[in-house]
């Protein structure tokens, strides 16, 4: 009896810690439609580790590997991405940190209108590899050890980021639809996690919100002429929901505006877009989260306004050295 | 003058007096009163005897109070602690329904209904007359007496002495309740543990209870439902007997949200640690002698310091949600006394507060939720299935704090709940109120039993204890009562040659002056006599049985006469019959053994070191 229990509470917590640590987010293309996933900032504990493998399906009529968002008129472009990174947690003056690194490859097509000529134009291959630096500053202190898992709840938490793309993708002048964007491009911006309710897997709630600039440096080779955009201001919203232990979803919506296009100094318009989709997130086990979500723009009918949608399904393996040597040495038992 | 302030000047008036006392002062009062009767005449009114309020803590442990030598804040008890006294050698049964049953009619458990509790009775006991399960009608019960003695009785928590109509609260003598009639259960809703039983039955002023109020939270609504008795009868000048059984601390911890994170971190460093830090503290206020030993840490137990951090954290979880349980209970009780100073009760009335046994080291909940594939174990997934350490204290978590923590709470004694050790069966004890005539704050080592509550009640009340009651001839009460004692005229009610006896799962002891007999199934015990000299070893590490046959002699022998003269029917079948196949065979608990876990990496001198050569 009193033995029994004693010993099941002592490995009661590395069950707990191994499905506390690995759930680090989906790690959503923030290229892909210039918007991280819901629980993409969820923390964690130092020295994770994480690998995602996402694969996006989009249409519309911009290129979804420029978070930009240029709006080509009457174009119907298709793409497929995929991308791979890798992110690790990491303390930062005693605050949670993340380092993260995203390659997104994959083709695009479709017809696009340029010059009031329509062609069809393709490509494919690796874009901008982006890297992203997160330093939590309002919330709980960094995960340094397991008790620090044990008793993490987000609060009211809220993060700096600073992105930067680097314009190493494919790119070819000629070409109206690219992969890599040639230009220097990044982010900065607070995300929120407010947690709503108890912090309990099967009951969590919690309001996401992400104000974030872009800004984006000049492509002196858009097609022989000089592209600028103004910053963009972002703004992406998430009301997640745990449905069981292991299953959650999400309403997601995201507003853009800004990010004034010019082209050779003549200015297109001014992006002031919003989306809305929904995300399914499942925990398989330990290691791997399967994210799912589809999302659309909604104030789209507008032959100059931004129109994308796309279905995305991720898969995400994490790992930490003391819980997968907890757990080789209790399946060894 | 309205009722409060009559009540006030009232109570002023009478707070000298005390029956007890004045009974056995008669001699000279006597004399006195006749020579001054003609001259005070009517001028006030005959005393009224004292409110009696007995707050009784659900597993609540011996060293859990502040006032003795707890980290957790109960400034609540603390208070009636130092404004009246404590005592350390206060003794109540291993488990609870027998205690209650004791210290409601004063008789041996054996012949009150619970020989046995009625969850574990034996088949040889079933049918036997003292085995019923409930206590049975052969004993008058105490709020019978103190109703026919002019007081208001009132009920409210726990009963857990039967469930019929002719056994509940109403019918053994309170005019108004609140009870859980159950022995344990949520504290939020009806939920209960099992498929078979899976509702809790409550009754309010004799009637069973289809729902409970809104916003229920057992130990508010215990304390709301009290105070709207006290209230409802406050302008007929009648005494109050009020029977606070609280549910808390009884696992499951359930507790409200803001009460459980008051102790984040806090017990990270382990039982031992608190265990000894709770000791000096009780040497330091004199609940302990200087010296005394801690119990072993009990050998299926790790020691905390070989436990990774993330293990200490979560078992201290475990331990913090306790103390908000005892918090909380500390905190309804401050309103409860809150609620009598402001209506002018409070200096009159007397507070017992103690624990109903020893702290629960068990688990309870694996022994109630079955293994998979089972009734009880499909309940529990559904209702019962809260694991998350963010849930604990939630509707739907079961967290208990397990014998490590028990051990804490029963420092310094050894074992727990369920068992005789001392960590089984001593209590702390506080008794505050007008009654009490010795120093304020001050702690008394007088042995005393549950069963004294009774006649002491019964005297401080003016009433006593017939020998017949409703045509059925009484067993004789078991205790003594305490008014000497708290009067200050005597240490203590008991010589060194009275006798005190238990037996509760085939489990028994016997105590004579220091010494105690004790036999306890193995490997709990030695399924053999053991002895303990309580006065050295309050702790009982050492046995000496084979050092003192004659001891063992002379207390078995006593054992026997108990047995006799209480009905004592041994058990065929106990909860702890395979327990010794379960557990990890007994050691020892050697302090430092082995030296290998305490080896620490061996650092060579500096100028000896040196690159392996090519």
């Amino acid at each position: 009896m009193s033995d029994t229990s004693s010993s099941r509470t002592r490995a009661g917590w590395l069950a707990l810690a191994l499905a506390s640590v690995l759930v680090i987010g989906a790690l959503w293309p923030s290229q892909a439609s210039a918007q991280v996933p819901p629980r993409f900032y969820w923390k964690t504990l130092s020295g994770t580790n994480a690998i995602p493998v996402i694969v996006n399906s989009m249409s519309g009529n911009t290129n979804p590997f420029d978070p930009a968002h240029l709006v080509a008129p009457g174009a119907n472009l298709d793409a497929t991405l995929a991308i791979g990174g890798y992110a690790r947690m990491f303390t930062l003056l005693d605050r949670a940190a993340m380092a993260a690194v995203l390659l997104p490859m994959g083709r695009i097509s479709g017809e696009v209108s340029a010059a009031d000529q329509t062609i069809n134009s393709s490509a494919r291959g690796f874009g901008d590899p982006m890297f992203e630096l997160n330093v939590n500053l309002i919330g709980p202190k960094a995960q340094k050890n397991l008790v620090d898992v044990l008793r993490y709840e987000p609060g009211f938490s809220l993060d700096v980021i600073a992105d930067l793309a680097v314009p190493v993708g494919e790119y070819d002048s000629g070409q109206p639809l690219n992969l890599g964007q040639n230009r220097w491009y990044g982010r900065l911006g607070a995300p929120i996690v407010w947690q709503l309710g108890p912090w309990v897997p099967g009951r969590r709630t919690t309001l996401e919100l992400l104000p974030a600039v872009w800004f984006f440096g000049t492509n002196d080779d858009f097609e022989g002429k000089s592209l600028e955009t103004d910053p963009m201001f972002q703004v992406d919203a998430h009301l997640t929901r745990d449905f069981t232990e292991h299953m959650w979803g999400s309403l997601d919506g995201a507003w853009y505006t800004g990010g004034t296009a010019s082209v050779d100094g003549v200015e297109g318009e001014k992006l002031d877009n919003l989306a809305f989709g929904l995300t399914l997130g499942y925990q398989i086990n330990d290691n791997l989260g399967l994210t799912m979500g589809y999302k659309s723009t909604v104030n789209d009918s507008a032959p100059g306004d931004l129109q994308m949608d796309g279905f995305m399904i991720s898969l995400v393996s994490g790992w930490h050295q003391i819980i997968e040597g907890a757990r080789r040495l209790e399946s060894g038992e | 003058m309205n009722d409060t302030q009559q009540r006030s000047v009232r109570a002023r008036v009478t707070r000298p007096g005390n029956p007890g006392r004045l009974l056995r002062t008669m001699g000279i009062a006597g004399m006195v009163a006749a020579l001054v009767a003609p001259a005070i005449g009517f001028a006030a009114d005959p005393p009224r005897p004292p409110n009696i309020v007995i707050i009784l803590g659900d597993d609540l442990g011996f060293a859990d109070m502040g006032a003795f030598g707890s980290e957790i804040a109960t400034p609540n008890l603390d208070s009636l602690a130092t404004s009246g006294v404590r005592f350390t050698n206060f003794y109540t049964h291993a488990s609870c329904s027998p205690t209650r049953s004791i210290l409601l009619s004063g008789v041996d458990t054996h012949l009150n209904g619970l020989g046995n509790m009625d969850e574990w009775t034996a088949p040889n006991q079933l049918g036997v007359v003292g085995y019923e399960g409930y206590l049975n009608d052969r004993v008058v019960t105490l709020p019978q007496l103190l109703k026919e003695a002019g007081y208001h009785t009132y009920m409210v928590g726990k009963w857990h002495m039967g469930k019929a109509p002719g056994q509940i609260p109403a019918a053994r003598g309170f005019e108004r309740d609140f009870s859980l009639l159950d022995g344990a259960g949520s504290y939020w809703d009806m939920t209960n543990f099992t498929g078979a039983a899976p509702r809790s039955v409550f009754t309010e002023d004799g009637r069973y209870l289809t729902e409970l109020p809104k916003d229920y939270y057992a130990t508010q609504t215990y304390t709301d439902k009290l105070i709207s008795f006290i209230d409802a009868n406050r302008g007929d000048g009648k005494p109050f007997f009020a029977y606070v059984a609280h549910q808390a601390p009884h696992d499951p911890y359930h507790l409200p949200r803001d009460w459980r994170s008051r102790h984040v971190g806090e017990y990270d460093k382990g039982w031992d640690a608190v265990r000894q830090e709770r000791l000096a503290r009780q040497v330091e206020l004199g609940i302990m002698p200087a010296g005394t030993e801690l119990s072993e840490r009990m050998w299926f137990l790790p020691d905390p310091v070989l436990l990774a951090p993330a293990s200490r954290a979560f078992l201290g979880k475990r331990m913090e949600l306790y103390a908000g349980m005892v918090e909380n209970l500390d905190f309804h009780v401050g309103r409860l006394v809150d609620h009598l100073k402001e209506i002018g009760e409070y200096e009159n009335t007397v507070f017992l507060v103690f624990g109903d046994n020893g702290a629960e080291g068990t688990d309870l909940f694996k022994m109630i939720a079955g293994s998979p594939g089972t009734r009880d174990f499909l309940f529990a997934a559904v209702k019962w299935s809260q694991t998350h350490p963010n849930a604990w204290g939630d509707p739907g978590s079961y967290v208990a704090y397990g014998p490590m923590w028990a051990q804490v709470s029963m420092t310094p004694f050894s074992q727990y709940k369920g068992w005789l050790a001392e960590g089984g069966i001593r209590n702390g004890l506080i008794v505050s109120g007008p009654v009490v005539k010795r120093p304020a704050g001050s702690v008394n080592h007088g042995l005393m039993h549950v069963a004294d509550i009774m006649p002491t009640l019964l005297e401080l009340a003016g009433a006593s204890y017939p020998k017949t009651y409703q045509g059925r001839e009484l067993p004789a009460l078991l205790g003594r009562s305490w008014s000497p004692m708290l009067a200050g005229e005597v240490e203590s009610v008991r010589t060194s040659q009275d006798v005190l006896a238990w037996e509760v799962f085939g489990n028994r002891a016997v105590r004579r002056g220091d010494w105690k007999l004790r036999w306890q199934v193995r490997p709990f015990g030695k399924s053999e006599w053991e002895l303990f000299d309580l006065a050295t070893d309050p702790a009982e590490r050492k046995d000496l049985a084979a050092e003192r046959p004659d001891k063992v002699a002379e207390l078995a022998a006593l054992w026997d006469d108990y047995v006799r003269a209480n009905n004592v029917i041994l058990p065929s079948r106990t909860p702890f019959e395979t327990m010794e196949k379960q557990m990890p065979q007994r050691v020892p608990d050697d302090p430092g053994f082995p030296p290998l876990t305490g080896k620490k990496q061996f650092v060579p001198p500096a100028d000896m070191m040196a690159d392996p050569k090519p």
